[in-house]
């Protein structure tokens, strides 16, 4: 198999790491070798933060290299272009919540946050396929916003093409500490929602 | 995930699997100073330290860390130290010692986590140098199943030859996942012997035992070389070979794959790069036209490739590095950049890829907003800095602030308050020599900034130097009773400590160097440690300002600390966009604007009801809610 390249992007605190070890950890129930880069720095204080997630039969290098992504998760618009600016092309399906956390800048009112719109057209030029999610509703149903990365997993899997199966996913989350009924339930809501963007029909 | 007896398939981080390594390996005691990209071995072996009879602890910098693990590897226990890359320039002065005057029975291994890029860092320095200048042996890993192994085998290769053996991983390594094969765990017996060894000191004759480290070197060089932890892919060189080590050999394989130049492309890949293995390098050299170096950090590799190489006879390789200017010589290495090297050096191209039109990366670029680091919601320092932009302001801007290592570092970007950030300690240090011109008319006054587990890593000398020489300056410690940046370690300071240790604290501390003034004060309210402040730098001499803060992120482990009254903005005190102080100056982004409003208002999910943002409102429109 080609190797299959994941792209976690989002901001310090959403979770975006323990997405990385659930997809690794799911890649593992599959019988395949998974390679987890993190590039989160000081992302506790407010920073972006990425993974890399690469799946394949044998051990990979850390880093996907660019435009070689096959599916990004875009766990905020902002974070999302950003990481797709410099690693996304042709080949990258993006499935991006339309949920924002602001910045210092956007917070004060220095700058404009940009409207999902208009990074949507971007990214529409920059990437094979984007779908664009809103999580929101979801968030409100299950209580919180914690959340967001199981979610966000589901949404992936739903409208990706991850050599995964629904119940290798299952089994990570069961294996990840917290709620674990909670993490499925959010899983299990991404994938539903995803379904009413694509006419694809899953597993 | 680590503490398992028996051979198992994980999935572990490069920290995790150095931490497995030295389980496996047999170690029985660890001494270290946190800091990112190393920290997590260290964190991970005290989880299990109790179950293995370990010992493992947070020393107060990298130089006693190792101090204390060769001490305990002379009596004949296996130990290890981890550190970050700037940690080594602490520890060097004993390592470059201790190399000479031998390690005993025990074995000590020094793992060292460069940060190329410094994601975490204030510099990208690459220490392997110090394996070059300390004349000891260097292993770099390349995946978490590597780091583990060598863990083990530099315990052994230490144990036997008696020097220092050191580990270098890089970020990409630590940080990074993948599947380990775990051995299962040995018996362990850890009986210190009853009396040191003999001769631990270098003098009279340190070039003697200088003499005797060469010659243990040219022998574990020896070993190395017949070693197959170097080896070349395929055993047939080809006539282009990529010499690589660490993280930068997995990029190698994958972009040689890649590119389809498995048939013209070999690697010869290393991973005993002190001393270097000279036979399978001059093989290599022998049987190429071209070599091209991929490594991380400085052309360390390939210096010496090229010293080696002018001793080979009449033989011309072409070498293509960051000396001849292929690979960038400053960042970290990443897959495009060994692409991009192999492309514009065999003259190839990659259909595969198509790169993004410039129009596109323009019209991204103009949406970026940036992200940068600030104080989390709450958070003291902002307190601290806040009071120290409004005294520079009653000064006229005549106030120096110097600055440390750590989450108050990122005083740099708050309104530039701090003007300077380099080593462990040299806010104050450097606040000594600026300070003392005084004597040439200097007026400014000047203040350096610290937290508290660096006042104990680092700045005990420079207080000691600024009392001794009558200064006139402040030293403002930030206190929140832990190491935050990296992750809440406990430190001699901290409030809660181990069952067998002894709390030193911070003020007992200072007030045996006798500084002029002792102030202490409470960075949760805004206005009193403004006047402390005010007071303190206009006060003549010697003053320590001992700030107590919170650390927010440590404090949401212990919610039942958080205050409970609602924060919120009166929009009919709220001046609007005319003032903005909260939102444009004070800058918690818990404190957002309201557009439509024309006012702030409180984000009641990331407020954490501090209260520290009711002081600096100008117009009294930020209240507590009344039970």
């Amino acid at each position: 198999m080609n190797t299959y390249n994941i792209m976690i992007a989002g901001v310090g605190g959403q979770g975006n790491l323990q997405c990385g070890a659930v997809l690794a950890d799911a890649t593992m129930e599959a019988g395949l070798r998974p390679v987890v880069g993190e590039t989160f720095g000081a992302s506790r204080r407010g920073g972006g933060v990425i993974t890399h997630l690469r799946i394949s039969e044998e051990h990979r290098g850390p880093l996907i290299p660019q435009r070689e992504v096959d599916l990004m998760l875009g766990m905020e618009p902002l974070e999302a272009l950003r990481a797709s600016r410099d690693f996304a092309g042709q080949r990258t399906m993006t499935v991006m919540s339309d949920m924002r956390v602001e910045t210092m800048d956007t917070l004060s009112g220095t700058r404009a946050y940009p409207s999902t719109e208009e990074i949507a057209a971007c990214l529409r030029d920059l990437c094979g396929e984007l779908y664009v999610i809103s999580p929101a509703e979801a968030m409100d149903t299950l209580g919180t916003s914690r959340v967001l990365n199981a979610y966000m997993i589901g949404a992936g899997f739903c409208l990706g093409y991850m050599p995964l199966k629904r119940n290798h996913i299952r089994a990570a989350l069961e294996n990840m500490r917290g709620d674990t009924e909670l993490n499925i339930r959010a899983f299990e809501r991404g994938i539903e929602d995803a379904k009413s963007l694509t006419t694809r029909s899953d597993d | 995930m680590l503490g398992h007896n028996k051979s198992k398939t994980v999935l572990l981080s490069g920290n995790e699997a150095i931490a497995r390594g030295a389980l496996e390996g047999g170690v029985g005691f660890v001494a270290s100073y946190p800091g990112t990209p190393s920290t997590g071995i260290t964190t991970n072996l005290m989880r299990i330290a109790d179950r293995f009879g370990m010992h493992v602890e947070w020393s107060t910098n990298e130089k006693v860390a190792l101090e204390a693990a060769v001490g305990a590897s002379w009596m004949g226990i296996p130990a290890l130290c981890s550190m970050k890359s700037l940690g080594l320039n602490v520890a060097a002065d004993f390592l470059l010692n201790v190399n000479l005057s031998g390690t005993g029975r025990g074995g000590i291994v020094i793992v060292v986590c460069d940060d190329p890029r410094g994601y975490s860092s204030s510099n990208e320095q690459d220490s392997r140098f110090y394996a070059e200048a300390a004349m000891i042996p260097l292993l770099e890993p390349s995946t978490p199943q590597e780091a583990k192994d060598l863990v083990k085998y530099a315990l052994t290769l230490s144990s036997e030859k008696q020097v220092p053996v050191m580990i270098r991983s890089t970020t990409r390594l630590s940080h990074s996942r993948g599947v380990v094969v775990t051995n299962e765990l040995t018996e362990r017996d850890w009986t210190p012997l009853e009396m040191i060894p003999d001769d631990l000191y270098n003098v009279p004759t340190p070039h003697l035992k200088h003499r005797d480290l060469l010659a243990k070197l040219r022998g574990i060089a020896d070993g190395f070389d017949k070693s197959k932890l170097n080896h070349l892919e395929p055993t047939g060189a080809r006539d282009f070979t990529a010499i690589c080590s660490g993280v930068s050999y997995m990029y190698a394989r994958e972009v040689i794959e890649r590119l389809g130049l498995t048939r013209r492309v070999g690697i010869l890949h290393l991973t005993t790069t002190h001393p270097l293995p000279q036979s399978i390098i001059n093989d290599t050299l022998e049987r190429c036209e071209r070599v091209l170096f991929l490594e991380e950090g400085s052309p360390f590799i390939e210096d010496a490739t090229r010293v080696l190489a002018t001793m080979l006879d009449g033989k011309r390789v072409t070498m293509y590095g960051k000396r001849s200017g292929h690979i960038p010589a400053y960042g970290e290495m990443t897959p495009d950049i060994v692409k991009g090297a192999l492309q514009s050096i065999l003259g190839i191209a990659d259909d595969e890829v198509e790169a993004p039109s410039k129009d596109i990366l323009e019209r991204i670029d103009a949406l970026l907003v940036p992200r940068p680091l600030t104080f989390c919601a709450g958070c003291t320092h902002r307190n601290a800095y806040w009071a120290l932009t409004r005294i520079r302001k009653r000064l006229k801007g005549n106030l120096i602030v110097t600055g440390d290592i750590g989450c108050y570092s990122l005083g740099v970007f708050y309104h530039r308050i701090m003007s300077t950030m380099q080593a462990m300690g040299s806010g104050l240090g450097t606040a000594n020599g600026i300070a003392q011109l005084k004597q040439f008319g200097l007026k400014t006054k000047t203040v350096a900034v610290a937290g508290d587990s660096t006042f104990y890593h680092a700045c005990l000398p420079a207080l000691i130097n600024a009392r001794h020489k009558n200064l006139d300056l402040t030293f403002l410690i930030l206190d929140n009773s832990t190491t935050a940046m990296t992750g809440f370690q406990s430190h001699p300071g901290s409030e809660a400590q181990g069952e067998s240790d002894e709390r030193v604290e911070i003020a007992d501390v200072v007030r045996g160097i006798g500084p002029d003034h002792l102030l202490i004060g409470d960075a949760q309210k805004v206005g009193a440690t403004t006047n402390m402040l005010w007071d303190a730098v206009n006060k003549p001499g010697l003053k320590v300002v001992l700030l107590r803060g919170v650390c927010r992120l440590e404090r949401r482990r212990q919610p039942e600390l958080t205050v409970k009254k609602r924060v919120f903005v009166d929009p009919d005190l709220c001046q609007g966009v005319g003032c903005r102080v909260c939102v444009g100056e004070f800058g918690c982004f818990a404190l957002v604007w309201d557009e439509t409003e024309g006012a702030a208002v409180v984000d009641d999910d990331i407020c954490v009801r501090c209260g520290a943002c009711i002081e600096i409102c100008p117009q009294g429109a930020i209240k507590e809610e009344s039970e």
